[in-house]
C-alpha cells in the first residue's frame, strides 16, 4: 500500500518540525506549507491524503482554507488550533473541517484522529453487506460509494458519507448520540455532540429538499437520530 | 348687560342733555353729561364710555376738532355727532374723523337708539376681534419660544450646552431677565445652569439643595409651578438671594418627565406682580422642552457609559482569548515534544531526541517571555514598576540590544542613525532597550519583508527624541491613541499576521511615562508608521 501524505499547514515551525517527525516515524508522507495560500498550492499539486490545518495563519487564514478547499474537494481536514473556543469549532466543522483538535495536543490522540478520518475515507473494510439502499428518492450505492436525490450525484466528505452509510444500514433505529459518535468517530469522541449536530447538518443541507423540515434524518429530540425509511 | 354699557352725552343744550340722559337711562345705559368740550375732556379722562353723543357746535370747540383728541383718550368709544343745522360737509368731515354715525337734530329717539345698538355691536366686535388676535399672537409667541427653546436644546446631547443654550433662548424669547435650571441628582437638585444673574448673585445660590431647604425643592417635590408676585413681602426664603439682587417677581416650574420631576427651571425680574397664569403655562411648556432634551443627554450618556463598560469588557475577553492562544502555541511544542518522546509505539534518534528537548527549551523561554510581560502590565497597573535610572549614552543602548534587533529584522533593513555627542539621559538603560526592541518588532510585524525600518535619535531643546519608523501598511488616524491603550490589537495588517497579546505598546508608554517622557505615532495608511518618544535630558 501506498504511504498516506499528509499535509501540515502551520506558521510555527516548531510545530511543523514536531508534527512532521512523529507523522513521518509511523509511515507518513509528510508536505509542509507555513501559509494559507501554500497550502492551497500543495493540495492542489500534491496528491495529498489528509490536511491538517492551524487556523491562526498569515495571509489566508485556515478557516478560508477549509472553505476553499471544500468547494472543490472532499480530502480529510483535521483543524489543530491553540483557538479552544465553541464557536471556533463549531464553525469550521460546519464549513467541512471532519476533525477539530485544541493545542497543545497528544501525539496518540492527534494518530488516532488521523486513523479515524482515514477510515471515513472508506480505507478500512468498512462498506455494508447489501448493495444499495433506496429510500423515497434518496439513494445510496455502498459499492461506488455514490449518493443520488432524485437522481441528482450529491457529494458528501468522507465523514458525511461514514454518518450517512452508518444511519442507512440502521435504518428505522433509533440511534442514540453516544452510539453514532462511537461508531462513526471512535469512543473518545462520545461526549462530543455538537459534532453531530453539525455534521447532521450538513448532510441535511446536501440530501434534503427543505433541511428545516427533514424527510430522511429525523431528530429525536434528547436522544438521537434515525433515517425513516417508512413515515 | 346694558346697564354696564356707558353713555357720554355732550351738548350745550342743557335741557337737550337732560331728555337725552332720560331716554337713555330708562333703556338701562348709564350716562354722563357734560355741556362743554372741558367737561367732557375731564369725564373722559375719569371714566370708561361705550359711546358718546356728540354735537358738532360747542361753545368751547367744534364737535368735529374735539373727536380726534377723544379717541385718543379712549380709542374704542363709539362717537355720534349731532347738528342742528344739516351739513353734509361736516358730516363727511366727521366720519373721516373717526365718528361712527351723524344725526340730525330735531332727534328721532328711536333712530338714535337703533343707531346706539349698532354702534354697540360694532364696538363688540372690534374688541371681541382684537382680543381675537391678542390670543393669536400670544399663542404664536408661546409656540414660537418653545420652538425657539426646543431647537436650542435638541441641537446637542451634552447637558450643559443644552441648558445653557435654552436658558438664552428663555431670555431672548421672553424678555425675563434672569433664570436658572436645578437638575436632580441623587433625589437632591443641584444648580446646573444660570443666565443674567450676576457673579455675586451666583456665588449666593446654593449649589445643592435638599429636603425642607424651601420653594425651589418643594416645586421639585409636589411637581407643582409656583409663582411669588412679590419677593419684597415674603418672609426669609431660599429666594431672598433674589430680593438682594432687586428682584421681585419669581416663577419656578417643575421639569417633568413621564409624571416625575427631573428638576427646577426659576426665573425672575425685577418688576413685581410681573408673571400671571399665561406665563405660567408657557414656562411649563419651556419646562417640558428643556426635561425632554435633559432626559435624552442623560440617556445618552448612560448609553454611551455602558458602551464603553462593554467594550472594554469585550476588550477583556478578547485579550484572554489571545493571551489562551498565546500560551497555548509554545505549549503545543512543549507538550507535543515531551509527548513525542514518552510514546511507546516509536523510538526516536539520538538527533530527534535532541531536536524534541531544544523545542521544549526554546518555546519554554517563549512562554517565560510571555509571562514577563504579562506581570510587567500588572506591575504597570500597580504602578508598581521598578525603574533603576543612571546616566547612559543612547548609542549604547542600542548597541546592547543590537544582536536581538538583528536577529528580528533578518529579513528587513535596518538603519541605525544615532548622532554622536548627544548628551547622557537618566534611564534605565534594560526598560528602554526593551522599548526600542518592541517598537521594532511591531515594524516588523507590520511590514513587508526588504523594506527598511529607520531607528534615528535627535536632541531637541530639553529632550531627546527617538523614533521607529517602518514602510508598512500605517495605522489609520482615529487609532493613534488606541493603540496604545492595552488590550488593543491591530488589524488586518500584515492579512492573518498571529496577534499578539496587545499589551506591547501599552507597556512601551507604561516604561516611556515613568520616565517622565512622551510617546507617540505617526502614520497614514500605506505611509509607513512613525512610532516616537522623549526621554529628557538635564
Amino acid at each position: 500500500m501506498d504511504k498516506k501524505r499528509i499535509l501540515i499547514v502551520d506558521d510555527d515551525p516548531a510545530i511543523l518540525r514536531l508534527l512532521g517527525t512523529n507523522l513521518k516515524a509511523r509511515g507518513y508522507e509528510v508536505v509542509t506549507a507555513t501559509n494559507g495560500e501554500e497550502s492551497l498550492e500543495a493540495v492542489q499539486n500534491d496528491f495529498i491524503d489528509l490536511i491538517i490545518l492551524d487556523l491562526m495563519m498569515p495571509k489566508i487564514d485556515g478557516v478560508e482554507v477549509c472553505r476553499r478547499i471544500r468547494e472543490w474537494s472532499n480530502i480529510p481536514i483535521i483543524i489543530l488550533s491553540a483557538r479552544g473556543d465553541e464557536k471556533d469549532k463549531v464553525k469550521c466543522l460546519e464549513l467541512g473541517a471532519d476533525d477539530y483538535l485544541t493545542k497543545p495536543f497528544g501525539i496518540a490522540e492527534l494518530m488516532a484522529r488521523i486513523k479515524t478520518a482515514f477510515r471515513h475515507r472508506g480505507d478500512a473494510a468498512a462498506a455494508p453487506a447489501q448493495s444499495s439502499f433506496t429510500c423515497d428518492g434518496l439513494e445510496i450505492n455502498f459499492a461506488k460509494r455514490r449518493v443520488t436525490v432524485d437522481g441528482r450525484e450529491v457529494t458528501l466528505t468522507p465523514t458525511e458519507y461514514a454518518m450517512l452509510q452508518h444511519l442507512a444500514v440502521n435504518s428505522d433505529k433509533v440511534l442514540t448520540h453516544s452510539m453514532l459518535l462511537q461508531s462513526i468517530w471512535g469512543n473518545e469522541y462520545s461526549s462530543e455532540k455538537e459534532y453531530l449536530r453539525v455534521f447532521v447538518g450538513r448532510l441535511r443541507r446536501k440530501l434534503e429538499p427543505d433541511p428545516k423540515n427533514p424527510r430522511y434524518i429525523q431528530t429525536i429530540p434528547g436522544v438521537g437520530y434515525h433515517l425513516a425509511t417508512v413515515r | 348687560m346694558k346697564s354696564t354699557e356707558s353713555i357720554l352725552v355732550i351738548d350745550d343744550d342743557l335741557d337737550f342733555l337732560e331728555i337725552i340722559k332720560r331716554i337713555l337711562e330708562k333703556k338701562g345705559y348709564a350716562t354722563g353729561t357734560a355741556p362743554s368740550a372741558k367737561a367732557a375732556l375731564a369725564l373722559l379722562k375719569e371714566r370708561f364710555f361705550n359711546v358718546t353723543i356728540l354735537d358738532i357746535s360747542l361753545p368751547d370747540a367744534d364737535g368735529t376738532e374735539l373727536l380726534p383728541t377723544i379717541l385718543d383718550i379712549q380709542p374704542d368709544i363709539i362717537a355720534i355727532m349731532l347738528t342742528g343745522h344739516s351739513s353734509m360737509q361736516n358730516a363727511i368731515k366727521s366720519l373721516n374723523r373717526g365718528a361712527f354715525a351723524y344725526l340730525e337734530k330735531p332727534l328721532d329717539t328711536s333712530n338714535l337708539l337703533a343707531v346706539i345698538d349698532r354702534g354697540l355691536e360694532k364696538q363688540r366686535l372690534v374688541i371681541e376681534n382684537r382680543q381675537l388676535m391678542d390670543e393669536l399672537e400670544r399663542h404664536n409667541h408661546v409656540t414660537n419660544t418653545l420652538l425657539s427653546v426646543s431647537q436650542a436644546a435638541s441641537q446637542s446631547l451634552d447637558l450643559q450646552k443644552i441648558l445653557d443654550s435654552a436658558l438664552e433662548r428663555v431670555a431672548q424669547c421672553t424678555g425675563i431677565e434672569a433664570s436658572f435650571v436645578y437638575i436632580s441628582q441623587n433625589e437632591r437638585l443641584v444648580l446646573k445652569a444660570h443666565h443674567g444673574l450676576s457673579r455675586r448673585m451666583v456665588d449666593a445660590m446654593l449649589k445643592e439643595i435638599g429636603p425642607g431647604s424651601g420653594t425651589i425643592f418643594d416645586i421639585y417635590q409636589q411637581g407643582q409651578a409656583e409663582i411669588i408676585e412679590d419677593l419684597g413681602k415674603t418672609g426669609q426664603s431660599d429666594l431672598g438671594f433674589l430680593r438682594g439682587g432687586g428682584y421681585l417677581s419669581f416663577a419656578g416650574v417643575p421639569l417633568m418627565i413621564l409624571g416625575k420631576a427631573i428638576g427646577v427651571l426659576g426665573v425672575t425680574t425685577s418688576f413685581a406682580h410681573y408673571f400671571s397664569a399665561n406665563n405660567v403655562e408657557l414656562l411649563t411648556g419651556i419646562a417640558r422642552e428643556i426635561a425632554i432634551a435633559v432626559r435624552n443627554a442623560q440617556l445618552y450618556e448612560e448609553a454611551s457609559s455602558a458602551n464603553a463598560l462593554r467594550e472594554l469588557d469585550a476588550m477583556r475577553t478578547e485579550f484572554l482569548a489571545n493571551v489562551s492562544h498565546e500560551l497555548r502555541t509554545p505549549l503545543a511544542v512543549i507538550k507535543g515534544s515531551a509527548n513525542s518522546l514518552l510514546q511507546p509505539d516509536v523510538i526516536f534518534d539520538d538527533q530527534t531526541r535532541h531536536d524534541f528537548l531544544t523545542s521544549i527549551d526554546r518555546d519554554a523561554d517563549t512562554l517565560t517571555h510571555l509571562v514577563d510581560d504579562l506581570l510587567m502590565m500588572s506591575r504597570l497597573d500597580a504602578d508598581a514598576m521598578e525603574i533603576k535610572k543612571k546616566p547612559c549614552l543612547l548609542n549604547e543602548v542600542v548597541d546592547s540590544i543590537k544582536d536581538r534587533l538583528d536577529n528580528l529584522t533578518l529579513k528587513h533593513h535596518l538603519v541605525i542613525r544615532i548622532p554622536e555627542g548627544l548628551p547622557p539621559v537618566e534611564i534605565d538603560e534594560g526598560r528602554i532597550g526593551e522599548v526600542l526592541t518592541n517598537l521594532v518588532e511591531n515594524a516588523v510585524k507590520f511590514s513587508d519583508d526588504s523594506t527598511t525600518i529607520t531607528i534615528e535619535a535627535r536632541h531637541r531643546g530639553k529632550e531627546i527624541a527617538v523614533s521607529v519608523a517602518d514602510e508598512g501598511v500605517g495605522i489609520p488616524e482615529n487609532l493613534h491613541e488606541k493603540i496604545f491603550e492595552r488590550f488593543f490589537q491591530g488589524e488586518g495588517r500584515k492579512a492573518g499576521r498571529r496577534k499578539g497579546t496587545g499589551l506591547g505598546l501599552a507597556i512601551c508608554r507604561g516604561i516611556v511615562e515613568a520616565h517622565g517622557g512622551k510617546i507617540r505615532v505617526d502614520s497614514g495608511p500605506e505611509k509607513g508608521a512613525n512610532f516616537s518618544f522623549t526621554l529628557p535630558v538635564d
